[in-house]
């Protein structure tokens, strides 16, 4: 088992007072509790952090935790001869633990019903995060999943095991999205349900499109003529191409609707995807074109800052 | 070996019960019933047996986890959740105007 130096963690002396430690662990909760940090790493400081204080708070876990000895932080380490019975239980293998399990177990051990016998446990609920391409979040998936989670024998003794689940993610989820999977947490001891598993979507950004609760939105470039004489074009969607008329007259930054062409979600219907227009140039023009272009010049009068006219006249 | 096949199931849509928030969010229900009171949570009738729009779940997840992680009252926890739930909708539709934005 691997050392850790939870007073470190804490950034306290050995011999800080409770209120001491709280002080220090409410102070990094408020500086990477990853519900209000914007650090790197948050999550995983605040896991070092919480763990550091759900031990040292608690003085029978940190009287345990003290008798433990002192080594380097990482150093592996055996606790002393008697240390298991006295806080453990004799039968722990320490081997495949990791301090934080047998710190938790400390307290699990105890829990019992109102006559001192176990009363029905419900398992704990695991979190899981879990990246998805963009097409596996559209269509759904399939996925598997390989879970390091701790277990208790019917002693009462925390076991650290490998767990596999496979799971279907329906179609439609979205990045930030959480979803469970009943049942899949950790298994409830004396007749107490089993714990859940969530998991914490993440979708990879796709180079197309960008999602927006179950729309999609698509940038579409046209030709400068496209715009004005308008064109069926073909487009793609996550679902296939399609064919899309651009209407005559079209300006820049309008949404062409595609009705139901966005993310389905069961239960929820589906979305749609807008493809959002740009009026690109061709970069080099040929003397030809020029041409035209001139041509275009002398036969309209069209100008596009009227407004600015306007403004200018009533400044004056 | 083969490994059975499990359903991930969406928190939002849907109506969960108060039995099961209880059941599912690690909150007593003493404390949920504080953070109904409070207006963190909103059943969707005010009248018993209570029911929630599923999205309650989420919530009263994340009022757990920060009741714990915190140490926060209920009214405390209440007042926080509503700033969650704030941020929620303005990331939502910050992410709606960004998606709408021709690059």
């Amino acid at each position: 088992m691997k050392y850790k130096d939870y007073y470190a963690t804490l950034g306290v002396d050995r011999g800080a007072s409770e209120e001491e430690i709280k002080k220090a662990y409410r102070k990094l909760a408020r500086k990477y509790h990853p519900d209000v940090s914007k650090e790197p790493n948050a999550e995983e400081r605040f896991k070092e952090v919480a763990e550091a204080y759900e031990t040292l708070k608690n003085p029978e876990k940190r009287a345990a935790y003290d008798q433990l000895g002192r080594y380097a932080p990482g150093q592996e380490f055996r606790p002393p001869p008697d240390w298991g019975d006295r806080f453990a239980g004799a039968e722990t293998i320490f081997e495949d633990l990791d301090l934080a399990d047998l710190f938790e177990g400390l307290t699990g051990r105890r829990r019992a019903g109102p006559r001192g016998e176990p009363g029905p446990q419900p398992g704990r609920d695991y979190e899981a995060a879990v990246r998805l391409s963009f097409e596996q979040a559209f269509d759904g998936a399939e996925i598997e999943l390989d879970l390091s989670v701790v277990e208790y024998d019917e002693q009462g003794v925390p076991h650290r095991a490998p767990k596999r689940v496979k799971v279907r993610i329906p179609k439609g989820v979205t990045d930030g999205q959480q979803l469970r999977v009943p049942g899949k947490g950790a298994t409830g001891a004396n007749g107490g349900r089993d714990g859940d598993l969530y998991l914490d979507i993440q979708v990879e950004p796709h180079p197309l499109y960008r999602v927006a609760g179950q729309d999609l939105y698509l940038d579409l470039p046209l030709a400068p003529w496209e715009a004005a004489l308008g064109a069926t074009l073909t487009l793609p969607t996550p679902a296939g191409t399609v064919s899309l008329k651009v209407p005559p007259g079209t300006r820049a930054g309008q949404q062409l609707r595609l009705a139901g062409r966005g993310l389905a979600r069961p239960g929820a219907g589906v979305g749609d995807l807008y493809a959002i227009t740009h009026i690109v140039m061709p970069g080099v023009l040929d003397e030809r074109q020029r041409t035209l272009f001139r041509e275009l010049k002398e036969a309209s009068n069209f100008n596009p800052r009227a407004h600015f006219e306007a403004e200018a006249r009533n400044s004056q | 070996m083969k490994i059975e096949i499990s359903e991930a199931i969406t928190i939002e849509g849907g109506e969960i019960s108060f039995a099961q928030l209880v059941e599912y969010s690690g909150l007593s229900e003493h404390e949920l019933r504080e953070l109904i009171d409070y207006g963190a949570l909103s059943p969707r009738e005010p009248v018993e047996p209570w029911s929630f729009d599923a999205s309650a779940l989420r919530a009263a997840r994340i009022a757990e986890r920060l009741r714990r992680d915190f140490e926060l009252d209920a009214n405390a926890l209440s007042l926080v959740l509503s700033y969650v739930e704030r941020i929620e909708e303005l990331e939502a539709e910050m992410r709606a105007l960004r998606a709408g934005v021709a690059r």
